[in-house]
């Protein structure tokens, strides 16, 4: 029997909802210190070439210009986990956002007149766009700091993954239809609503520096910081202001951070640097565009049998947390369905393109793309219906995979289930295509980590409670909120666990210098492990309350419900608060003030990448209909339907507006979004066009949880929220090839692309002015996705 | 972005400011929803806006109708449009590309004689205005005024027939002689909204009580330096049953529409792919 | 350089008055001057809505308004909405409800327009479809919810509207 909970899978408001909506919250931008300079970076007019001088003297000449700073200035370390990456660059620059000059002055004007100020010398050089390319013995050493040739045999190689399990020549041998494509996946950017921001504070009298820092990671991004600026980590303060957005793209520090707090050094004053928009479009993170070369199996009766995984990604200059997206996507590839044999290799390249960071999903819509493209593919060659041949497949409860995951639980089967009916799969796939409109659906499953990730040392969280003496709480948590519902979630916990009501519990998780340590907001695992690590701070107190509890009502024992205000036993109560003050005022004399730090169970993975990395596993399927307009090339997303295993639902208008977002991200990767670059530099650096999807483009969502209750996860629920935009790409690629028998094999499906591949299709259609060959050259022009 | 402004309140005011400007490098603000941005995209030095937005004469604002003509002010609104009675009942066309322009926050600042002296050949209120063989009222700063239809008015990309002492009045748009008719603005564009048009179709069809085609306006958007009218195409489809066209006879009139189109490849979209798709939504429009 | 000009305009119901620069824009003077950060940067060309406010009944994109255009005129930013009774807007308690407000960056600039299309229906006793509201919200980018959440809270400002 599960037990009757008052918050838990109740909707419930935005904690933090309301100084949100009244323009009360206080984002980056709106911070304003005493004194405060604002900064700008003078960024390359090239993306590959030699800087033969920089001349800033007619800056620093400028009246209200109070720091100019080159890479000359500046005594630090390179920055990224390979430590490849200057902040300031000297000598050479390596893709367009690099960063040359920074200035510090008093206005937002000024600083903007100063770098308009400031002349280099270039000597142009022919830069390498094609990771292909830069394979090449032929091809120049991109990044001088890079260790290809010692660790990978190749100078332009990152970094680089192998993985394998099982027997794959033997499974290919049996295998009745062996399907082989190259997908190409584009470079999509966040774009968060908020701009890249910081505001940073230095004092000469104590040397401690803080950064109002939009982060995402705020202990890793603190010693990232310390380690760049050659400082003691504990002499960083990281604040975090109310981040306008993150998605993955605050999980690396970039340069403008450390330079920044530099100026701040420099000037002894604060500093504040604001990107613009057409600055976040050119010099904030994007998602890997990769190529992957991915051959799979399935014997008689549709059963996998293996598959084999090569992927090149486009690393661009330097190398970003974006190099290790490979550790997801592996995940997808040895353990999506169950799998006996995968060998899987991927290698991130360096080119003079911008470099790529994390994006929601980490590497796994990617993966699943090219998967689920692949299963609809031998689901054809083996004439066998596209939901039994993924049905067949399914990932099941206790299942060890391949690669060590342990499936506690797994709701693959009833997700697939739900969406096959509810979206009426069958009908709509088989209904006849006639007409301008041509309607089609398709189905795709993803698989993602439900409990964090551990590729750190740690994948823990602190919290600290304090119950005052009026019976407030404050929970301080490692934790971050980044719009995302992360503190709603916490305040629904302690409501349910404390009996307190909403107004009298206060989240403190924006100050590194008070809050206890976490590992930051990745791998959809706020929930989870903050969640457990909450729970486990609410034991300790009740521990606490308990007793004295016990003790003034002179009951041994007993097991108490904590409810309204009070703590209870049968018709026995006392007010919490009250409680609280016998335990100050009268022995033991103790503050309501309890820390625990929560470590998921799972495990670091040895060198062959095996082991069960996180606490959980989340599942989903996405069935989604589509229309194609036949004559513009348009396809429009007419329904979506998402079955997921969340383990339990704690808040379902929370988790709701996850799913709504991550499918609008996700149709925007399939359909709209394409960061255009030709020769390194980017052609649409703009919300114009950058064509996210507006309100008039959204679709009807439908939403079936699947509720598994796993015992790992705070009242069984796993982490969810990467998951939504994951399968709905290749969903719509297969509805696509549904509704006009045209399979794409890459991303987006701009009208250009779907229409263009109508009339090739369709020989003998009588065509007229229009001349293919002129399309052809541009698509030439684009490469393969790069 | 840094220029000096201008301001008048009234016609004189403005025909002054005009004349004490002609020495001067000047633009003339109105709406600024595109005029910002390309302040900023293309900073000019020693620039003066005469910034209109504050005249209130209804020569300028309103929206007036008699037997012959509806005519608009240069400063009306898209939502001005929006809002309108006999826009909306008689100007399918005018209304839709109204409606498609940007969003509701640009619809309620961008003005008509905007988007026309922007002369930009994806202007959307421009081709619907071109499709109605609307007319430019310009006046002079000597209270001269002239017309000139607004297909020849817009000479190419952002270029217009406008001389330096000049500016655009109002816009003047024939009164349907028919109460039949079908009309309506066709975009393409990558999303359903926030878009320049890769593609638009404006047509504008008069009907007798039969359903024969009377009268016929045709333009098309971004597929030529300027909007064109598509007469030829307009010619060939007159004195036709609307509802009983055939199948050559939609291919023949999309041909002729398509001898108005020579498109460029830019990052919206390749000219193969303007030309296929406005050959397609042509051919389409009579089904 | 240039001549700085006086503007009087009705700020939130006071009556203000101040010099600006001639080519200063709407929402520099907002949250520069008058300390109004509820108009957000997010694009600063028009595109993202982020910084809408209403002036005289009509949602218009602060970056692309010049400041001197403002004289005159009655100008209503996030910070104007609500009142001493409810501090909150019930434009504002529909997008909560409804889920509409994650990371909040667009949430005021989406409040402002949702605030000043539905006076505007009201006035005129129109109950817009559901499509329409969509239109209406289609020049605010959002990056959060999927727009569905803010699309089901515009539509149920309108539902309590239907009452008068």
């Amino acid at each position: 029997m599960t037990k009757e909970f008052k918050h838990i899978g109740k909707a419930t408001q935005k904690f933090d909802g309301k100084e949100r909506v009244s323009g009360k919250a206080v984002y980056g931008h709106d911070l304003e210190l005493p004194g405060m300079l604002y900064a700008a970076i003078l960024r390359t007019r090239y993306p590959c070439a030699e800087i033969l001088s920089i001349n800033t003297s007619k800056a620093k000449a400028l009246e209200g210009v109070e720091c100019v700073l080159t890479a000359e200035d500046a005594d630090v370390h390179n920055i990224s986990y390979k430590r490849d990456h200057p902040i300031l660059k000297k000598g050479r620059v390596n893709c367009i956002r690099d960063e040359i000059v920074a200035v510090a002055a008093r206005s937002k004007e000024i600083a903007e007149e100063a770098i308009r100020l400031i002349e280099v010398e270039y000597r142009v050089k022919k830069g390498v766009y094609d990771p292909f390319e830069a394979l090449l013995d032929t091809a120049p050493i991109i990044n001088e700091f890079g260790k290809g040739l010692e660790s990978f045999d190749n100078k332009n190689i990152a970094e680089a993954f192998h993985y394998e399990h099982g027997d794959l020549e033997a499974e290919k041998a049996r295998s009745k239809v062996i399907v082989k494509k190259r997908y190409e996946l584009p470079r999509v950017t966040h774009a968060c609503m908020a701009t890249s921001n910081i505001t940073a504070d230095y004092s000469p009298l104590t040397g401690r520096l803080t950064l109002w820092a939009s982060t995402q990671v705020p202990f890793l991004y603190l010693r990232d910081m310390a380690h760049a600026l050659k400082m003691a980590p504990s002499n960083i303060r990281v604040v975090q202001p109310v981040i306008g957005g993150g998605f993955g793209s605050k999980l690396d520090m970039l340069p403008f951070e450390p330079i920044c707090a530099l100026l701040a050094i420099k000037t002894a004053k604060p500093v504040q640097l604001l990107y613009s928009r057409e600055e976040e479009f050119l010099a904030s993170p994007t998602r890997q565009p990769m190529v992957i070369d991915l051959t799979t199996g399935a014997d008689e009766q549709g059963k996998f049998t293996f598959r084999a995984v090569e992927i090149i990604m486009d690393n661009g200059a330097y190398t970003s947390w974006g190099a290790t997206t490979p550790f997801v996507m592996m995940q997808t590839f040895s353990s999506l369905y169950q799998v006996p044999a995968c060998r899987f290799d991927a290698r991130a390249v360096y080119t003079n393109n911008p470099f790529a960071g994390s994006f929601r999903g980490y590497g796994n819509p990617q993966a699943t793309f090219a998967l689920e493209s692949n299963i609809d593919l031998m689901a054809e060659a083996l004439g066998m219906d596209k939901a039994e041949i993924r049905l067949l497949n399914a990932n099941y409860p206790g299942e060890i995979t391949g690669q060590g995951l342990h499936y506690n639980t797994c709701g693959a089967i009833p997700a697939l289930k739900a969406v096959v009916e509810k979206g009426r799969y069958h009908a709509i796939a088989h209904a006849p295509k006639e007409g301008r409109y041509k309607r089609g659906i398709g189905l795709a499953s993803m698989l993602h980590v439900g409990g964090g990730a551990k590729i750190y040392r740690s994948d823990g969280c602190g919290t600290t409670l304090k119950l005052d003496d009026y019976g407030y709480l404050t929970i301080i948590t490692g934790s971050n909120e980044i719009g995302q519902g992360s503190e709603t979630v916490l305040a629904m916990i302690a409501m349910e666990e404390l009996g307190i009501e909403q107004d009298k519990i206060k989240i403190i998780n924006t100050d590194t210098d008070v809050k206890p340590w976490d590992v930051g907001v990745h791998a959809s695992r706020t929930s989870f492990v903050a969640g457990n690590s909450l729970l486990g701070a609410i034991s300790l107190l009740k521990e606490k309350l308990n007793k004295k509890a016990a003790e003034l009502l002179h009951i041994e024992g007993p097991d108490f419900v904590y409810e309204n205000g009070m703590i209870r036993v049968d018709a026995h109560e006392i007010k919490i608060d009250k409680v609280v003050r016998d335990i100050h005022f009268m022995p033991p004399h103790q503050l309501c003030e309890v820390s625990f730090f929560y470590e998921p169970s799972s495990e670091f993975q040895d060198k062959q990448f095996k082991g069960d990395v996180s606490g959980s596993y989340a599942f989903a399927s996405q069935a989604i209909e589509v229309e194609v307009d036949t004559l513009t090339g348009a396809v429009r997303v007419l329904e979506v339907h998402v079955s997921q295993d969340v383990g339990r639902v704690l808040n379902p208008l929370g988790l709701q507006g996850q799913i709504e977002g991550g499918v609008a991200t996700g149709i925007g990767y399939a359909l709209t979004e394409e960061m255009i670059y030709e020769d390194g530099l980017l052609k649409n650096p703009s919300f114009h066009g950058y064509k996210l999807l507006t309100a008039n483009d959204m679709p009807k969502v439908h939403f079936y949880p699947i509720e598994t209750n796993d015992g790992a996860g705070p009242y069984g629920a796993k982490g969810a929220s990467e998951a939504p935009l994951i399968p709905t790409s290749a969903a719509i690629a297969n509805a696509v090839a549904n509704a006009i028998g045209v399979r794409f094999y890459s991303l987006p499906l701009t009208a250009e692309k779907v229409l263009f591949a109508l009339v090739q299709k369709s020989v003998g259609t009588p065509r007229r002015c229009a001349t293919l060959s002129e399309h052809a050259q541009i698509e030439k022009q684009k490469g393969h996705g790069f | 972005m840094d220029f000096e402004v201008v301001t008048p309140h009234t016609q004189s005011e403005l025909l002054g400011a005009i004349a004490a400007n002609q020495g001067k490098n000047f633009r003339i603000g109105a709406g600024y929803t595109d005029l910002i941005n390309q302040f900023k995209l293309r900073p000019e030095r020693d620039l003066t806006v005469i910034n209109i937005a504050q005249i209130r004469e209804d020569t300028f604002r309103n929206i007036s109708k008699n037997d012959r003509c509806i005519e608009l002010g240069a400063l009306v609104t898209a939502s001005d449009l929006l809002g309108n009675d006999t826009v909306r009942k008689e100007f399918p066309v005018l209304c839709e590309a109204a409606s498609s322009v940007a969003s509701m926050q640009i619809r309620n600042t961008a003005t008509i004689g905007g988007n026309i002296c922007n002369a930009s050949p994806s202007a959307d209120m421009s081709g619907a205005l071109v499709a109605l063989q609307a007319r430019c009222r310009i006046l002079n700063v000597k209270g001269e005024r002239r017309e000139e239809p607004l297909v020849s008015f817009i000479r190419g990309p952002r270029q217009t027939s406008l001389e330096k002492h000049e500016i655009l009045e109002r816009i003047i748009i024939p009164q349907n002689t028919s109460a039949v008719i079908k009309s309506g603005f066709e975009k393409i564009g990558a999303r359903k909204s926030m878009e320049i048009s890769i593609v638009f179709l404006a047509y504008h069809f008069q009907l007798s009580e039969s359903g024969i085609i009377e009268k016929a306006g045709i333009a098309c958007g971004a597929v030529a330096p300027v909007i064109p009218f598509a007469d030829r195409a307009c010619a060939y489809i007159v004195g036709k049953r609307l509802n009983e066209l055939k199948d050559d006879e939609k291919e023949a009139f999309a041909q002729k529409v398509m001898e108005y189109a020579a498109p460029i490849s830019d990052i919206r979209a390749s000219a193969w792919y303007r030309n296929e798709v406005l050959y397609n939504i042509s051919k389409a429009l009579f089904e | 350089m240039n001549n700085w000009v006086e503007i009087t305009m009705k700020l939130n119901g006071k009556t203000v008055s101040c010099r600006v620069k001639p080519s200063s824009l709407l929402i520099d003077l907002l949250r520069d001057e008058f300390k109004l950060k509820g108009a957000k940067p997010g694009c600063l060309e028009g595109e993202c809505g982020a910084c809408a406010v209403i002036i005289d009944g009509n949602a218009i994109n602060s970056c692309m308004y010049l400041a001197i255009n403002a004289e005159g005129k009655e100008v209503t930013t996030i910070e104007g909405l609500g009142s001493d009774d409810n501090l909150l807007d019930a434009v504002q308690e529909k997008m909560l409800s409804h889920g509409a407000v994650q990371c909040g960056f667009c949430s005021t600039g989406v409040a402002m327009s949702i605030k000043a299309y539905s006076e505007k229906m009201k006035a005129l006793g129109i109950k817009p479809t559901r499509e329409e509201i969509k239109k209406t919200l289609e020049g605010h980018l959002c990056r959060c919810t999927g727009y569905i959440k803010i699309i089901d809270a515009a539509e149920a400002v309108f539902e309590e509207g239907s009452e008068m």
